[in-house]
């Protein structure tokens, strides 16, 4: 516990992906204090700052005719200050740093700047709510935030919507290489987190054209190949005090993933995130938004090194 | 000149009100956004009593107040704490630090729960530089 607070630098080494302070963006309605309390278990490896964030978003408060309803914005800044009050009060206690920021905005505008103000080394953000159409048509803050963030999101998901249990997150996650250099880069995040992660799940989705040839022994080499590539992964979970067990599913990653978190009791799915272009991202699709928007396991999404 | 008094809070409204009291009896107030800055004019102009928020961005009341009292050269500068954070978790949390391995630092001498009347406000000053 020591470390968390004294005798630390304060910048860590670029090398070595750790969390020491965490953006928790909330509307309140989609994210809680339970949420926050379920990732507390992160005070055992560095996690020693939450810094809450409340965007009010302007058509929350909008122009009427008789001019812009500032007695609207008073009302609205308040409460969430007296919510977070609240909930600074229980993390000041134990001894955590704590921060707040109540900003009028765009939502993932305000979030990149906060998160850039105080070098957060995680986002923690709700599922938002769009339908379908809307989805498909705006696009959502979910998918801009991924877009822009050059930190982890994690996609949290509220207890109501899932039927599993999600007191600790990072006890059991499932992490879905697909070799990217995004999945690779989660490996080290993964890797720093010894104190608070139990047992990595380590997954591949390969396709159906990935298990080239057509004898039975020329597949089973295929996943043989790729089984010994994960395995090299384990060993440096391992070698970090984290059990890990490799798995090779094979279908579309769109369904394995989620079908491999269950088969594993996970606790999270764990993403590289997509490194195409937004438009791209926003008529085809992307494995990771779908699992980020549409998954009932909260969903870490870690990018690529932003050049 | 009237002694400097430097006030330490995120919001403008309450920055606002506390220079507004401070002028109004002589003082000169200096102003800051966060404990970050707030360190940095600390250090720069050496006030002569500080009005410290607790809940702000980039560094916290908390861990402000403890950098001053565990620092030769300030842990005199007298402090008044004007927060809507109770004083039991100002305490406790302090308790904490010092408990994790910290410097044990006092309690602040005046702890003020948001909001204040300004008349309460400029008592405390006055009392707090005599």
């Amino acid at each position: 516990m020591l470390r968390r607070f004294f005798g630390q630098p304060k910048r860590r080494m670029a090398d070595i992906m750790k969390i020491e302070k965490l953006l928790f963006v909330t509307k309140f309605e989609e994210l809680g204090f339970d949420a926050v309390r379920s990732l507390l278990s992160l005070t055992k490896a560095d996690l020693n700052h939450v810094v809450f964030i409340n965007v009010i978003e302007r058509d929350r408060f909008a122009m009427s005719r008789v001019g812009y309803r500032k007695d609207e914005e008073i009302r609205l800044r308040e409460a969430a200050n007296i919510r977070f009050i609240d909930w600074s009060e229980h993390l000041f206690e134990q001894g955590l740093e704590v921060g707040v920021y109540i900003v009028v905005g765009t939502l993932v505008s305000e979030v990149i700047k906060a998160a850039h103000k105080e070098e957060t080394d995680l986002i923690v953000i709700g599922r938002s709510h769009k339908g379908v159409l809307e989805h498909l048509y705006s696009g959502s803050d979910v998918t801009e935030l991924l877009r822009r963030a050059a930190t982890p999101v994690l996609l949290y998901k509220h207890l109501s919507e899932t039927a599993i249990s999600i007191e600790k997150p990072f006890d059991r996650p499932l992490l879905a290489i697909d070799w990217s250099p995004a999945s690779l880069r989660a490996v080290e995040y993964l890797k720093g987190l010894g104190d608070v992660v139990s047992e990595v799940s380590l997954v591949h989705v390969a396709s159906d054209k990935d298990l080239k040839g057509t004898s039975a022994m020329e597949i089973q080499k295929t996943r043989k190949e790729t089984r010994q590539k994960l395995e090299e992964i384990c060993t440096l979970f391992e070698t970090e005090g984290i059990d890990a067990r490799a798995h090779v599913y094979i279908g579309d990653p769109d369904d394995e993933i989620e079908k491999a978190a269950r088969d594993c009791q996970a606790t999270m799915i764990v993403l590289g995130s997509s490194a195409k272009p937004a438009w791209v991202e926003k008529w085809l699709g992307s494995t990771p938004r779908k699992y980020a928007e549409e998954s009932i396991y909260p969903t870490l999404l870690i990018p690529p090194v932003k050049k | 000149m009237g002694k400097t008094v430097l006030v330490v809070d995120d919001d403008p409204d309450v920055r606002l009100f506390s220079v507004t009291v401070l002028e109004e009896h002589g003082y000169t107030p200096l102003e800051a956004a966060n404990g970050e800055e707030g360190l940095k004019m600390i250090k720069e102009n050496k006030p002569d009593l500080i009005i410290l928020d607790v809940l702000m961005p980039r560094q916290s009341g908390i861990r402000l107040y403890r950098e001053l009292k565990t620092d030769k050269s300030l842990k005199n500068i007298p402090v008044i704490i004007l927060s809507g954070i109770a004083k039991k978790t100002f305490l406790r949390s302090q308790k904490a630090l010092t408990e994790f391995g910290g410097k044990e630092v006092p309690e602040p001498k005046i702890y003020l729960e948001k909001p204040v009347e300004p008349e309460v406000l400029a008592e405390v000053i006055e009392k707090a530089l005599s």
